[in-house]
């Protein structure tokens, strides 16, 4: 009976553990959407002419993208190796094979949202410098992201 | 004992004209170079044909950030073997240097390579065979200008049968329609120049479409998307069928950009062809955003279920 419990324990605590590791890939998924709707629903909208400008919104925006900046790094533990979660794209497995090659490319994003944001003034300093940011996400989807 | 030798005869008879018949049907074509007619070429345009074009986007040196250095070197999986961009620049040796003009416009449109074999159509000349000669020309000028790299590309790892390049004469008589670009005159001279930028030189149906078990397009899919031709995932439709709720500057700031109107950004190789097109001119982004809202909406194969 002990050793049966033991067991089922075992059991639970690497269910546990299994679905922690989920819930990493679910946050960096949720963080990823939520950034996509600053740069792209606030930010690149703005640009496009399709909203009007409102600095607010863009302050409230960089704010998420320097969240998405600062929490990158720790969302990518080599636990989540090879896990996929939802939706159309999974972390390519070179985000664990080229460790540093993937940190410099977080490190491109997060210099690209602060100097951007310290040239955002007007509508036209924003249509200047935003596509800046969107070279960043790009430059590392490029190598670390699949379409699955 | 007659018979046989008869039927002997007759069989090597029949191998001999079989033969002979796929000689001919496979012979590599090629433009001569007294039908060119006289042309100044214009390096500033071939600039623009070179980022339409997507060149850089499989012959620039993978692993470093110049797209004008045309080292080639990239490999390009597929299910037919592993194909290795070659160097296309200006290098005597490893590149295209000793090139004539029209040993270019024949590869460009025939792909059919300076000393008369066929390319693996891995080289997308099933589009670049609508492109303009005049375009061919200006695009060999301009690719003159750019730095030479010594580099030599490793040589293709295709295994047999799909490595006799003479076989590929049959591939063309059923994918190379050998058509040239034909403006519809029904249509704006806007929406033909996005025609003729996303078909001729953009190349997108070449990624963007299913393939048949021949490596052809399934032209009834065209633009459809499917299965990634080089390796994992899926390229999606681009179609109005799921691009339905992007509008035309959400296409055309897509190419400028690479962001998504939901503001995803392209990754993967399309993160290249971004790289080209956001080179070109708004009027050519937005021609091809006219074109590509114009397509018929069209259902594209299922995508398979999702692993793990």
């Amino acid at each position: 009976m002990k050793r049966a419990l033991l067991v089922v324990g075992a059991l639970l605590l690497g269910v546990g553990a299994v679905s922690a590791q989920q819930e990493i890939v679910k946050e960096r998924q949720t963080l990823m959407k939520s950034n996509g709707r600053a740069l792209g629903g606030t930010l690149s909208a703005m640009a496009k002419g399709d909203k009007p400008y409102d600095q607010a919104a863009v302050d409230a925006a960089f704010v998420v993208l320097e969240d998405t900046a600062k929490k990158l790094p720790s969302l990518f533990p080599d636990s989540t190796k090879g896990l996929k979660g939802e939706g159309d794209y999974s972390s390519s497995p070179k985000v664990w094979e080229d460790k540093a090659g993937f940190a410099s490319h977080v490190e491109i994003f997060s210099k690209a949202v602060a100097e951007t944001k310290g040239k955002v003034k007007d509508l036209d300093s924003l249509k200047a410098n935003v596509g800046a940011i969107g070279k960043a996400c790009g430059g590392c989807h490029e190598t670390f992201r699949l379409k699955v | 004992m007659h018979v046989l030798k008869r039927l002997f005869i007759l069989a090597v008879v029949a191998a001999v004209v079989g033969l002979g018949a796929f000689w001919w049907l496979t012979i590599p074509a090629t433009v001569a170079a007294s039908t060119l007619p006289a042309h100044t070429p214009d390096p500033g345009n071939g600039a623009v044909v070179f980022n339409a074009g997507g060149c850089a986007s499989c012959h620039a040196t993978p692993a470093q950030q110049d797209r004008l250095k045309l080292g080639g070197g990239l490999p390009l999986t597929s299910p037919f073997g592993t194909f290795y961009v070659p160097n296309i620049s200006p290098d005597p040796v490893a590149g295209i240097g000793r090139w004539s003009e029209v040993d270019f416009v024949t590869a460009l449109l025939k792909g059919t390579s300076p000393n008369g074999s066929h390319y693996f159509p891995a080289f997308p000349y099933t589009s670049y065979q609508q492109m303009k000669v005049e375009d061919a020309r200006d695009l060999f000028a301009f690719l003159k200008t750019l730095p030479q790299v010594a580099s030599k590309a490793p040589d293709h790892a295709v295994p047999f049968p799909f490595d006799i390049r003479r076989n590929l004469g049959i591939w063309k008589s059923l994918f190379l329609d050998g058509k040239p670009f034909v403006a519809d005159t029904s249509k704006s001279p806007q929406w033909n120049r996005g025609s003729y930028l996303v078909n001729a030189l953009g190349h997108c149906a070449e990624c963007h479409s299913p393939r048949n078990a021949l490596g052809g397009i399934v032209t009834a899919q065209r633009f459809a998307g499917g299965p990634n031709p080089d390796g994992e995932g899926w390229v999606p439709n681009i179609t109005p069928k799921r691009l339905g709720d992007w509008s035309e500057k959400d296409i055309a700031y897509f190419l400028e950009t690479g962001q998504t109107p939901d503001g995803d950004t392209a990754g993967g190789s399309m993160a290249r062809v971004i790289r080209n097109t956001s080179q070109l001119s708004a009027e050519d982004r937005s021609a091809m955003a006219l074109y590509l809202k114009s397509l018929p909406p069209v259902e594209g194969p299922p995508r398979p279920a999702k692993k793990g």
